[in-house]
């Protein structure tokens, strides 16, 4: 009976943090070695893991999320192996190896406690698309799992002047050094209804990586179920 | 009880055993994954100098037989013999490498081990899996190297360019391996020859090239989607052919299927010859790359999860080599089977009690790195394409025009565009006061914007599939909600479909004429069926065909649609009509 699902069988853990298949993420807890994931995002977990939702240390880095209900965050502690998806979204792994990334928001699903982290709101974007715009900039040694709808595509700034221009519903992540500045491509005309449909980019200049997703659906799919 | 190795880790030969005569097991398989499993005995230097220690398939032993290649027996896809004392004093490192058969990466595979079995007993064993890979091609699983006394060390390394970069790794014969190059995605059997017959004609017979031409760099595994279905890569293994082209190719398929299928019919108009469905359907069955896993005997199918299959029959399917009887089959593999199946669940299972196999600050994340640490390494795998054409498809569902070739527009569905890079501007597409009519009156309406400028444009939407499809003069339906982006040079109208039974009275769809590429999206991997006499789908559901085909509404259960006030179940089919070469593309998605 169990012979056709024998091959979804957890693989042995070789790493703090790997996914299984394409749209979930198994980590490796360890005590000591803190978590933080997204609120509702575990799906299964084997061992002692416990979960504490909007931990003060969050609370105190993420004061001005504009979430009204506190910071998205739990932090998992203990020992075993910990299941998590958002919805069937691909699941990005990314060793950060003293490297740093900035994420939007809703494309992050879990970093190691120990980083560096902070939250910011997106320079020159007032408010975009009636959310705001903001994103989470991780950096040191450890791990970070992103979640993008459908498998992205990174594409390289190729630095100097030239600008990258990006929809913000399908920005993932990119890397922090990179220039940000808003970009309001809209004329008189298409106010009166006969727009392109591309109303606002983000431009991203300098040397860099900016992950894109092939979906403009950025529905914060784990917020909305509360 | 076998050690459990991990990578990097070395330990003396007689620290495992007293026995020098070893059986070496290699278990590894992903779906719808081949592989060549091969030793190279290497001199001090790591190098391939003497190519009659290069075991793999065609050359099955050494020439003193100090190393045999066994085949595939007991639940591992391939074995060898090592008699250690019998080896020469040249050879001071035997490296057991896998080497990828066709399609695929390493990344793929499942859980696999490398494993030392002495008079019967499992002594060693290193288990690894795909997601210590990448997308290499070849893998170094563990090597027998002599330091003072015989070793034994768990290596683990992938190679990127598969065979070309191992041969290169240990002979550094490149110059004359180029031979191999152009076969190596595909390797396998013709791919694993040229080599060897480059650094050795003599010994493996095949005196038969001057270097083959076509050095293509190693890694470029451009042809595999396809490729899999031609290559008699059976022919060197001879696996029972008849073992059952099993469905298992199902994996490969759809990419197969998704991407090639709906191009291909368009490079010969619609009326022209191949039908273009029934190609996804040869590769699956055709490729002859899933036997050797299946081959070896049939109790031995299922690559997950060897243990089950192997435990019962494996010992006596594949008659164990002479002289090998020693460690009785039976009792001695019997007795190392049950991890195999076991052994990957192991670390799980272990885990409440001893959390060692977490070692992740110290072990894991160096340990893992399977592709390089940091973001970039990390990301590598998502990098975009680059290449010149005007069109090409980046993954299953990001597109990217370049509107520096070809210098003319792109209409592109508003709101589709997910970055870009240069000078572009996007401005709106109006359809003009007869199109805005006919849009409005017929549901075929489109918002567009027209993208225009110097630059390269990546368009998405909601995730679905998108199939560029080329147009050479010939035309194609395509229903207005799936279009996602096509050249200005097209000209598309609105087309009535008549028939009587159809809410509204006829059905509307846009097509294509002309001379450029239309994208079309799906929500899901689409069939494409031939037209036959006898094809139908639900209007719902089709997606685009080709224009040359006449579709005939029939409405067959009408019946029941009058029962019921509302719709119930399905309301209209249509059937379609048209020489062989005609096709339809439906999605598992009803509008």
């Amino acid at each position: 009976m169990n012979q056709p699902l024998a091959g979804f069988a957890p693989a042995p853990v070789t790493a703090r943090m790997e996914n299984h298949g394409n749209h979930m993420l198994k980590v490796a807890m360890q005590t000591g070695n803190d978590l933080l994931a997204r609120v509702g995002s575990m799906v299964a977990y084997e061992g002692f893991v416990q979960y504490e939702p909007n931990p003060p240390a969050v609370r105190q880095i993420a004061k001005d999320w504009l979430t009204g209900e506190g910071a998205p965050l739990m932090k998992c502690s203990g020992d075993g192996l910990l299941y998590l998806a958002d919805y069937g979204a691909n699941v990005v792994v990314i060793n950060l190896n003293g490297d740093g990334i900035s994420v939007n928001a809703t494309n992050l699903l879990a970093f190691d406690a120990h980083l560096t982290w902070g939250v910011e709101r997106v320079k020159g974007l007032a408010k975009f698309a009636g959310q705001g715009l903001w994103n989470t900039r991780i950096s040191g040694q450890g791990w970070v799992a992103l979640t993008s709808r459908g498998k992205p595509i990174v594409v390289d700034c190729g630095g100097g002047d030239d600008e990258t221009y990006v929809d913000p519903d399908a920005l993932v992540a990119w890397s922090p050094n990179l220039k940000v500045k808003g970009k309001r491509s809209f004329r008189a005309q298409s106010l009166i209804g006969r727009g392109s449909g591309e109303a606002y980019q983000m431009a991203f200049s300098g040397q860099g990586i900016v992950v894109v997703q092939p979906s403009e659906d950025s529905t914060d799919r784990l917020r909305v179920r509360g | 009880m076998a050690r459990e190795f991990q990578r990097g880790h070395k330990a003396r030969i007689s620290d495992l055993t007293a026995g020098t005569d070893l059986y070496v097991g290699v278990q590894i398989s992903g779906p719808g994954l081949t592989f060549d499993i091969s030793c190279f005995g290497l001199d001090a230097d790591e190098r391939l100098s003497d190519d009659r220690y290069f075991i793999f398939y065609n050359q099955p032993k050494s020439p003193e037989e100090s190393v045999q290649l066994l085949g595939a027996q007991a639940g591992d896809t391939e074995s060898f013999r090592v008699t250690l004392d019998r080896i020469p004093q040249q050879i001071r490192k035997l490296s057991f490498t896998a080497t990828l058969d066709g399609a695929g990466q390493m990344s793929q595979i499942g859980p696999g081990y490398i494993r030392i079995v002495a008079g019967g007993e499992e002594v060693a064993r290193y288990p690894f899996n795909g997601s210590e890979f990448s997308t290499e091609r070849a893998v170094m699983l563990g090597d027998f190297y002599f330091k003072d006394v015989w070793r034994f060390a768990a290596v683990g390394q992938g190679f990127d360019g598969g065979l070309d970069a191992l041969l290169r790794n240990f002979g550094g014969e490149v110059a004359e391996d180029e031979p191999a190059a152009p076969q190596q995605p595909q390797a396998a059997a013709p791919g694993f020859a040229p080599p060897a017959q480059a650094a050795a004609p003599p010994a493996f017979g095949v005196p038969a090239g001057g270097p083959a031409p076509a050095p293509a760099p190693a890694p470029a595994p451009a042809p595999t989607p396809a490729a899999p279905a031609p290559q008699p890569v059976a022919q060197g293994f001879a696996p029972p052919p008849g073992a059952t082209p099993p469905p298992a190719p199902a994996p490969p398929a759809p990419p197969v299927h998704t991407a090639p299928t709906i191009v291909a019919p368009m490079h010969t108009p619609p009326g022209g010859s191949p039908v273009p469905p029934p190609a996804p359907a040869p590769a699956p069955y055709g490729q002859p790359g899933q036997q050797p896993p299946y081959g070896p005997g049939p109790g031995q199918t299922a690559p997950p999860p060897p243990g089950y299959a192997a435990q019962p029959q494996a010992p006596q399917a594949p008659a164990p080599p002479p002289g090998y009887g020693q460690p009785t089959p039976p009792p001695g593999y019997g007795q190392p089977t049950p991890p195999p199946g076991y052994g990957q669940q192991q670390p799980p299972g272990q885990m409440p009690g001893q959390p060692a196999p977490y070692g992740a600050p110290q072990g894991a994340p160096q340990g893992a790195a399977p592709q390089g640490p940091g973001v970039l390494g990390a990301l590598q795998q998502f990098k975009e394409t680059p290449t010149g054409q005007r069109w090409t498809q980046q993954n299953k569902k990001l597109v990217r025009v370049d509107l520096g070739v070809g210098e003319q527009p792109v209409l592109a569905r508003q709101g589709s565009m997910v970055l870009y890079q240069g000078k572009v501007d996007f401005s709106y597409k109006g359809a003009g006061f007869t199109g805005r009519i006919v849009g409005n009156a017929t549901g075929q309406e489109m918002q567009l914007m027209r993208c225009t400028g110097k630059g390269q444009v990546f368009f998405a939407e909601n995730s679905t599939m998108l199939h560029p499809i080329e147009l050479q003069g010939d035309a194609v339906c395509v229903s207005a909600e799936n279009v996602l982006a096509f050249d200005e040079s097209l000209q598309y109208e609105v087309r009535r479909i008549e028939g009587h039974g159809i809410p509204g009275g006829a059905l509307f769809t846009m097509q294509f004429q002309g001379t450029g590429t239309v994208v079309v999206k799906t929500h899901g991997v689409p069939v494409v069926l031939p037209v036959t006499p006898t094809t139908f789908a639900d209007c719902n559901a089709v997606v685009a065909w080709s224009a040359a085909s006449q579709v005939v509404v029939s409405s067959q259960v009408r019946m029941r649609r009058n029962s019921y006030p509302g719709d119930t179940g399905e309301s209209v089919n249509l059937q379609f009509r048209g020489a062989p070469g005609n096709f339809i593309v439906v999605q598992p998605y009803e509008i």
